[in-house]
């Protein structure tokens, strides 16, 4: 799966072409086009609800490339991602909250764009702690252990302790105004669709180069076979860690990003569902694949808010609908899992690998 | 008729004492990896009663025996998967009992498996990369932008292992495919390539041969004795075998072991005239008989 088949007549003529991403005049066109969508098409066309479904598509990219790369490409099974980028949006809420800024640098609005980094930082610190027991334990016991990440992360230290910092109650209140990166207020969604979209582009292409290079070919070979990884010269323990903190560092971005999007941070927005919610958007779009993140997050908000959007005409006729949406959703959810399992288990990435081959290749395909 | 050097006492006795001397002399500095006295059991199952062994820089050594004899065990602990209970290991002098497998690669010790340990969801040339990697230097950061010096990285090693490796293994047709999709035959030329990448100077073989058909294992000898020959590698090897043609053909130096005991190690001709190797694994008739 891991190479696509370059047209007819294409023919590499040095390394560098062979290690390049964009491999043809015609991917360059067709990245160059999907900028263009990304940067001018959507923010002229798209309403104001629309751009939040992006910014919504954009933040579950960013908190599943971190489980895609601690499931897909290390390996170690994770069920508490979302602690990470709890701890994230915590520690950028109470940088711009309560930390006393020079009054330069709230001015010119350094201030978040600081916090984000120092918030990124910190989660990757608190993805690898928990990360320690993957040193020992494998698979379904890791499972575990992750998950008592989620546990004693949110429900602990951040509701028992981190909330009633400064006396605020269980919600840390954003006002208008708080969020300014330089010399704009991030305060209407378009702002937060464009911040989402570098921040989106960004960790794809570090994910992407780290995969490309000595650090994600080990974390590769830890997950397909650690014995004869360790052999070959790879401290399997010090990559386990890397991967968990880079892994944090991302989901740390995505928490801190996503206050931009709130007017409270409260730890109801980071609960266990999350964590498995992401793990369901990395099987759907598939498992070891940055593609897979992207259209995994896709399907999983746009199917979710199609959903909304029939319920709210049939509510009419019955109410119960849409007091049980939530549960609604949460069926729906396992169900697109299930059949995914059932009838495409490697996932929507392989989908597109196979509908970009057969173009390429088309029309003579032998 | 004697010889003038055959007579105690007389000058030519001394010297021809003094060049004994200083050939055992470089004999000892030649040997690469020492095992010494080393016991390895599992529960009540006595894995290694008490094996030593040396082995010679330049030279390729087979380890032979019965299935349960040992062989593999002995080759863990060489690697650092195991620590053996009792007994030290040596690599050029240096005691290196607890050093972890990772910190062995190293100092320059890679191995292949019995049953192939590739890994599958990476391509070929991902593989041979990653052999690499003690190689490479890039880190998280460099790593993560790319260009620049990871980048001018990657071409220069990615020339080597098209040089060196994949030409001499022959794999170019395959170097893209994913190694899970490969047949066996060449499932076990990648993992030697892998090996090969790390540039080692002992190279444990791990049954290369098992489970290859003629042509195969034709290739394989072939390759097993350029990489101990060709100027551009000279590494050792220690091959642990069941094909008794290719290895008395191959090896230099061969160790018997039996149920964890060494039952004898010698040249291939001492090996085949032992009585006891005779009885214990190579059976009553003929020698030969046990290759396929």
């Amino acid at each position: 799966m891991s190479t696509t088949w370059l047209p007819c007549g294409v023919y590499h003529q040095n390394y560098v072409q062979d290690h390049a991403w964009w491999q043809t005049k015609f991917i360059k066109g067709k990245m160059i086009l999907l900028f263009i969508i990304l940067f001018v098409v959507i923010p002229l066309v798209a309403d104001s609800y629309w751009l939040s479904v992006c910014n919504s598509i954009g933040y579950t990219i960013l908190g599943a490339l971190g489980v895609q790369l601690l499931i897909g490409y290390c390996g170690q099974l994770t069920l508490g991602h979302a602690a990470f980028i709890a701890v994230g949006a915590y520690t950028s809420t109470l940088l711009t909250l309560e930390f006393p800024w020079p009054k330069i640098m709230m001015d010119y609005g350094i201030a978040y764009p600081v916090s984000i980094l120092i918030a990124a930082v910190t989660a990757g610190i608190w993805s690898v702690l928990f990360g320690l027991p993957s040193a020992r334990v494998k698979g379904f016991y890791l499972i575990l252990t992750t998950m008592a990440a989620q546990f004693i992360t949110v429900d602990f230290i951040i509701t028992g302790y981190v909330s009633r910092i400064g006396g605020r109650g269980q919600a840390f209140s954003l006002p208008p105004g708080t969020i300014k990166v330089g010399p704009w207020v991030i305060d209407s969604d378009l702002k937060v669709y464009f911040m989402m979209l570098v921040f989106v582009i960004l960790c794809v292409i570090i994910m992407g180069n780290l995969l490309r290079s000595r650090v994600g070919r080990a974390w590769v070979a830890i997950r397909d076979n650690d014995i004869s990884a360790e052999v070959m010269g790879i401290n399997v323990v010090k990559y386990k860690l890397l991967a968990f903190f880079v892994a944090g560092f991302i989901g740390g971005i995505a928490g801190a990003f996503w206050i931009s999007n709130l007017a409270a941070v409260s730890p109801e927005h980071f609960p266990w569902f999350w964590s498995l919610w992401l793990v369901g958007v990395i099987l759907i779009g598939g498992v070891g694949s940055i593609h897979g993140t992207i259209f995994g997050s896709i399907f999983m908000v746009v199917v979710m808010e199609v959903l909304q959007l029939a319920i709210m005409p049939l509510a009419d006729i019955y109410p119960k609908l849409l007091m049980d949406f939530l549960f609604i959703k949460e069926a729906v959810f396992g169900l697109a899992i299930c059949l995914f399992m059932i009838f495409e288990p490697n996932g929507l990435a392989y989908r597109w690998w196979q509908i970009k081959n057969f173009f390429n290749l088309w029309p003579f395909s032998y | 008729m004697t010889f003038r050097a055959q007579i105690p006492g007389s000058f030519f006795y001394k010297k021809r004492l003094r060049i004994l001397a200083v050939s055992n002399a470089i004999k000892e500095q030649d040997i690469l990896l020492e095992i010494d006295d080393v016991h390895m059991s599992f529960g009540k199952v006595l894995a290694l009663a008490g094996v030593s062994l040396k082995i010679r820089e330049g030279e390729i050594h087979s380890v032979i025996g019965p299935n349960g004899a040992g062989k593999t065990v002995m080759m863990n602990i060489i690697n650092g998967l195991y620590t053996p209970q009792k007994g030290n290991v040596y690599y050029k002098q240096k005691k290196i009992n607890k050093l972890k497998s990772f910190k062995r690669a190293k100092l320059g010790i890679a191995r292949t498996f019995q049953k192939v340990e590739v890994f599958g969801g990476m391509t070929v040339l991902d593989n041979i990369r990653l052999g690499r990697h003690l190689h490479f230097k890039s880190g998280i950061a460099s790593g993560s932008v790319y260009i620049g010096k990871t980048a001018r990285e990657e071409v220069e090693h990615r020339t080597f292992i098209e040089e060196k490796i994949i030409d001499f293994l022959e794999i170019e047709h395959i170097r893209d495919k994913p190694v899970g999709m490969l047949p066996y035959g060449l499932q076990k030329r990648v993992e030697l390539g892998r090996a090969l990448a790390l540039e080692p100077e002992l190279l444990i073989l791990d049954e290369p041969l098992a489970g290859l058909n003629l042509e195969e294992v034709e290739d394989m000898a072939r390759f097993i004795i350029d990489i101990n020959e060709d100027e551009k590698w000279k590494i050792t090897c220690l091959l642990v075998e069941h094909d008794m043609g290719v290895v008395m053909d191959l090896s230099d130096h061969i160790f018997v072991l039996n149920f964890g005991n060494m039952i004898i190690d010698g040249t291939p001709k001492e090996v085949q005239n032992n009585p006891e190797v005779i009885k214990a694994y190579l059976g009553e008739e003929d020698l030969y008989a046990t290759r396929r």
